[in-house]
C-alpha cells in the first residue's frame, strides 16, 4: 500500500467540498488557514473547557463535590469511545445519505494505479473529516487538559487513542454498509421489476424516517443524557459486542485489570482489522457495481389526456405537473420533502405516547391535533415552493428552449405545490382525526385553515423560489440560494402567524389556550372568514410577484 | 446585409461578452431557408453562444436577431415553437424513461396525440431504441441519450433545427440515419444550423459553412468560396480551417511533444 496515494485521495475528497461551498470556479482561490480554522477552534475550545473544569475542580473546597467530579469523570472516560463510535456512525451515515443525492458521485478512479486497499482506507478516513474529527478534537483536548488536574494523563492519552480507533471503526462500518446497500438495492430493483420505483420510494422513506426519529430521540431533551447513562452503566453487561471493546479496554485499565485491558485492546485491533479487510474485499467485489436499469413501463405506448387535462390544464402545463410528480417520487434527493412532514408528525406523537420514557398524556392534545393538521401541509408548501424551480438543475434548458409562457410556467408549478400539499394535509388530517377524535367543527376549521395556509405560503415561496433558484448540481443539487431559503422561511412564518391569528384568538376565547386576561369572543366561522380574506390578499399579491419573477427568469435565461 | 424573407436566421451586429471575455464580437450572419449551415471554430470561439443567441437562450449585449421572420427578443416563445434544439451536452430528465421524456416533450410542443404516438414510435425504431424506451434515462449510455435528445428535437416538425454537436456519441448506423434525415428535411424547407468539430462531417453535409475564431466570423461560404478565401485550391475543410484559424503549426507541436 502506498501511503502517498492514500493522502492524495483524501486530499481529493476534501477538495470535493469546494463545489458544495459554492465558491467561484474561475480564478479559484482559497485560504489554507481557513480550512484548518474549524479544527484549531475545536482544539482551543476543548482546552478552554478542560482547563475551566480543572480549575473549578482544584478550587473546590468541598471534598464531597470534588469526589463527585472525580467519580463523574471516571465513569465518563470509558463511555467516551462508545459515544464517539455512535456519533461518528451517525454522521458518516448521514454523509452517505446525502451522497445518495449527489448527481456526480466521486467514483474510485479505477483506471489509475490505485489499489482497493488504498481507496478504502482513503474513503474511510475522508469520511471522518468534518463533524466526527471536530468532535474527537474537542473531546480529546478537553480531557487532556482536565486530566492534568486529575493526575490521569496516561489515562487521557489512552482515551484519545481509543476515540480515534472508535471513529475509524464507525467509518469502516459505514463503508461496509454503503457497499452492501448499493448491491442490495440493485438486487431489489432488479427483482421488483416495474414496481421498483415505488419500492425505492417507500423503502427510502421508511429508512430515512426511522433514521431521523432515532437521531432526534438521541439528540433532543433527555435522550442524550439517557444514552450516556445507558452506555456508562450497561457496556460491561454486553461485553461480547465487539464495538464496545474499546470502551471496555479503558474500563479494565482504570480498574487495574491490566491483563484484561491488554486482551480487550488486542481484540479491538483484531476486530478493526477484520472489518477493514471486509470493507476492502467488498469494495473490490462491488465497488464499481452499477445498479440495473429500472424498467418502468413495458408494452404498447398509449398517450392520453389524463385527469389534469380534464381539469383544464393545457397539454404543456399537464406535462410539467406530471414530470414534477415523477421527479419528487423518483429522485432520492427530492424524497426528503416527504420526510419532514412525517417526522413532524411522528415526533410529537411519540412524545404523546410516552415512547421516550416520558409519561404518556392521559387525554388527546388539541395542540397535537392542530399541529398534525396545519404543520405538514404548510411546511410542504413552503419547501416545495422554494425548491421546485431549482430542482430542475441542468435540465432547466428545457424551459428556456420550450415555448412556455410565464403564465403557464407559474400556473403549473403553483398547481403542483397546492395539489401535493393538499394531499399531504388530507392524509395527515385523517391520522390526526383517528388519534385525537376532535369535534367536527374544529376538524373542518383546521382543515380549511390548512388549505388556506397552503395557498398563501405556496404562492409566497414560489415567487421567492423563482428569484432565488440555484441550478448547481455538482456534486449535489442546491435548488435554492441559502439566503433566499432563510428569508422565505422567516417571511412565511410571519405570514402564517398572521393568517392563523383569528383562529388563535378563537382558541384563546374558547379556553383551549388559557391566558390570564379575558378577550371578546369570536365566532369560529368569522375567524375563518378573516383568515380566508387575508389568504386571498397574500396569495394574489404573491402570485403576481411570482409571475413578474417568471417573466424575468424566462427572458434572462442564460445557461 | 438587407433583411430578406429567404433567410431563416438573420443576425446583425450581434455581440456578447462574459465579464472580460468576448464570446461573440459584432457578427453579421444570414442562414437561408432549407440549407444545412455549419458553424465551425476551435474551442471557446463563440459557436455555442451564437447558437444560444439564435434560440433566445442568451440575450445579446447588442445587435438584432431575427429567426423565421420573428424578432427573437420581442416574441421568443413564437420562435421556440418552431425550433428544435439539441444542446452540446443535453441534460435530460434522468428520472423519466425515454418514452416518458418524449411524451413530455411532445406535450410541451402540443403535438397532437395520435401524431405524437406515431412519430415517437417511428423514431425509436429508426434509431434502434426499441426495447429500452421503458428504462429510466439515467441508465442510458451517452449515445442513447443523444438519440433521445435528437428525437425530441425532431418530434414537433420544427422549421429550424439548431444542433450543437448532433452526432456526438452516435453509432455509425444512427449517425448515417440522422445525416440522411437532415438532408431529406432540407427538401421540406427545414433549415439546420449545426456546430461540429468533425470537419469531414461538416464538409460532406453542409451547404455553407461559417468559421468562427475568438468571437469573430473569419470566413463564410460554400467549400468553393472557402478555398478561395484561404487561397488553397483543391484542399479539404481541415486544411482550410487550420490555415484560417492560424493553427496550422501542427508539425512543430507534435515534434515538440515527441522530444
Amino acid at each position: 500500500m502506498k501511503w502517498k496515494n492514500v493522502v492524495r485521495l483524501i486530499s481529493v475528497e476534501i477538495k470535493s467540498g469546494r463545489l458544495i461551498r459554492g465558491q467561484r470556479l474561475r480564478r479559484y482561490r482559497e485560504s489554507r488557514g481557513l480550512q484548518y480554522l474549524l479544527y484549531g477552534g475545536a482544539c482551543v475550545l476543548g482546552l478552554a473547557i478542560g482547563l475551566a473544569v480543572g480549575y473549578f475542580y482544584n478550587g473546590a473546597s468541598d471534598p464531597e463535590l470534588k469526589s463527585l467530579i472525580y467519580q463523574g469523570a471516571y465513569s465518563l472516560f470509558p463511555s467516551l469511545p462508545t459515544l464517539i463510535l455512535i456519533s461518528s456512525m451517525v454522521f458518516t451515515m448521514m454523509a452517505q445519505i446525502q451522497r445518495a443525492g449527489v448527481t456526480f458521485s466521486i467514483q474510485p478512479p479505477y483506471w489509475l494505479p490505485i489499489t482497493w486497499m488504498e481507496h478504502t482506507l482513503a474513503s474511510t478516513l475522508a469520511h471522518l473529516i468534518g463533524v466526527p474529527l471536530v468532535s474527537i478534537i474537542l473531546v480529546g483536548s478537553g480531557i487532556a487538559a482536565f486530566s492534568i488536574f486529575l493526575g490521569e494523563l496516561p489515562l487521557a492519552t489512552f482515551t484519545i487513542f481509543a476515540l480515534l480507533a472508535s471513529a475509524f471503526l464507525a467509518s469502516t462500518t459505514t463503508e461496509i454498509f454503503r457497499v452492501l446497500q448499493a448491491r442490495l438495492t440493485g438486487a431489489v430493483y432488479k427483482a421488483s421489476g416495474k414496481a421498483a420505483v415505488w419500492v425505492r420510494f417507500i423503502g427510502s422513506l421508511l429508512f430515512l424516517v426511522a433514521f431521523y426519529v432515532v437521531w432526534f430521540a438521541l439528540t433532543s431533551g433527555a435522550g442524550f443524557v439517557t444514552l450516556i447513562e445507558v452506555v456508562a452503566g450497561g457496556q460491561q453487561a454486553v461485553w461480547f459486542i465487539p464495538y464496545l471493546w474499546l470502551g471496555l479496554t479503558l474500563a479494565s485499565f482504570m480498574s487495574g485489570l491490566l491483563a484484561q485491558a491488554v486482551l480487550f485492546s488486542l481484540a479491538s485491533l483484531l476486530f478493526i482489522f477484520v472489518l477493514f479487510y471486509l470493507a476492502v474485499r467488498l469494495n473490490a467485489r462491488f465497488g464499481l457495481y452499477e445498479p440495473p436499469a429500472i424498467t418502468v413501463s413495458r408494452g404498447v405506448y398509449a398517450p392520453k389526456v389524463g385527469l389534469l387535462g380534464k381539469l383544464g390544464f393545457s397539454s404543456l402545463e399537464a406535462a410539467v405537473i406530471r414530470k414534477d410528480f415523477k421527479a419528487f417520487t423518483r429522485r432520492r434527493e427530492l424524497m426528503y420533502i416527504f420526510i419532514m412532514p412525517l417526522v413532524f408528525i411522528l415526533m410529537p406523537l411519540m412524545q404523546q405516547l410516552g415512547v421516550w420514557g416520558e409519561p404518556a398524556a392521559t387525554e388527546p392534545s388539541h395542540f397535537l391535533f392542530a399541529w398534525i393538521l396545519l404543520g405538514p401541509g404548510a411546511i410542504m408548501a413552503v419547501m416545495l415552493g422554494t425548491m421546485i424551480i431549482g430542482e430542475e438543475g441542468g435540465a432547466v434548458w428545457h424551459f428556456f428552449s420550450s415555448p412556455i409562457t410565464a403564465r403557464s410556467f407559474v400556473k403549473c408549478k403553483y398547481a403542483f405545490i397546492v395539489l401535493l400539499s393538499c394531499i399531504v394535509t388530507i392524509v395527515c388530517g385523517a391520522i390526526g382525526i383517528v388519534i385525537s377524535s376532535p369535534s367536527p367543527d374544529i376538524a373542518i376549521a383546521l382543515l380549511v385553515e390548512s388549505v388556506l395556509l397552503i395557498f398563501a405560503l405556496g404562492a409566497v415561496s414560489l415567487g421567492a423560489g423563482i428569484k432565488g433558484a440555484d441550478f448547481t448540481e455538482v456534486p449535489r443539487p442546491r435548488m435554492v440560494r441559502p439566503l433566499t431559503a432563510l428569508v422565505t422561511m422567516l417571511l412565511c412564518l410571519i405570514l402564517a402567524s398572521a393568517i392563523f391569528s383569528p383562529l388563535l384568538l378563537y382558541a384563546v376565547t374558547m379556553g383551549y389556550i388559557p391566558i390570564p386576561i379575558s378577550l371578546p369572543k369570536i365566532d369560529l366561522y368569522v375567524a375563518l372568514s378573516i383568515s380566508a380574506v387575508m389568504t386571498a390578499v397574500i396569495a394574489f399579491v404573491s402570485y403576481r410577484i411570482a409571475l413578474k419573477n417568471a417573466k424575468e427568469f424566462l427572458v434572462r435565461a442564460e445557461i | 446585409m438587407a433583411s430578406t424573407s429567404e433567410n431563416a436566421v438573420e443576425l446583425r451586429r450581434v455581440a456578447k461578452r462574459y465579464a472580460d471575455i468576448v464570446a461573440v464580437d459584432y457578427i453579421d450572419l444570414d442562414v437561408k431557408h432549407g440549407e444545412i449551415f455549419g458553424l465551425l471554430g476551435p474551442n471557446a470561439s463563440g459557436k455555442s453562444t451564437t447558437l444560444k443567441i439564435i434560440l433566445g437562450l442568451v440575450k445579446p449585449d447588442s445587435g438584432s436577431v431575427k429567426v423565421l421572420g420573428i424578432n427573437a427578443e420581442e416574441d421568443a416563445v413564437a420562435v421556440k415553437r418552431q425550433v428544435g434544439y439539441v444542446p452540446e451536452t443535453p441534460r435530460l430528465y434522468e428520472f423519466l424513461t425515454g418514452l416518458e421524456y418524449l411524451d413530455f416533450v411532445g406535450d410541451i410542443y402540443a403535438v397532437e396525440m395520435s401524431e405524437k404516438k406515431m412519430r415517437i414510435e417511428e423514431h425509436l425504431e429508426a434509431l434502434e431504441l426499441e426495447g429500452r424506451e421503458g428504462d429510466m434515462i439515467g441508465s442510458y449510455s451517452q449515445g442513447m441519450k443523444q438519440k433521445i435528445a435528437l428525437i425530441s428535437a425532431f418530434l414537433h416538425k420544427p422549421k429550424l433545427l439548431i444542433l450543437d454537436e448532433p452526432l456526438s456519441g452516435l453509432d455509425p448506423k444512427s449517425a448515417r440515419i440522422v445525416k440522411d434525415l437532415l438532408r431529406k428535411l432540407t427538401t421540406q424547407s427545414v433549415t439546420t444550423i449545426m456546430s461540429t468539430h468533425i470537419l469531414e462531417i461538416a464538409q460532406a453535409m453542409c451547404d455553407r459553412i461559417a468559421i468562427m475564431y475568438e468571437g469573430r466570423l473569419l470566413a463564410l461560404g460554400n467549400m468553393k468560396e472557402l478555398r478561395k478565401k484561404a487561397r488553397l485550391p483543391g484542399s479539404d475543410l481541415e486544411e482550410i480551417f487550420l490555415k484560417l484559424t492560424g493553427t496550422e503549426d501542427i508539425k512543430e507541436v507534435v515534434e515538440a511533444l515527441l522530444k
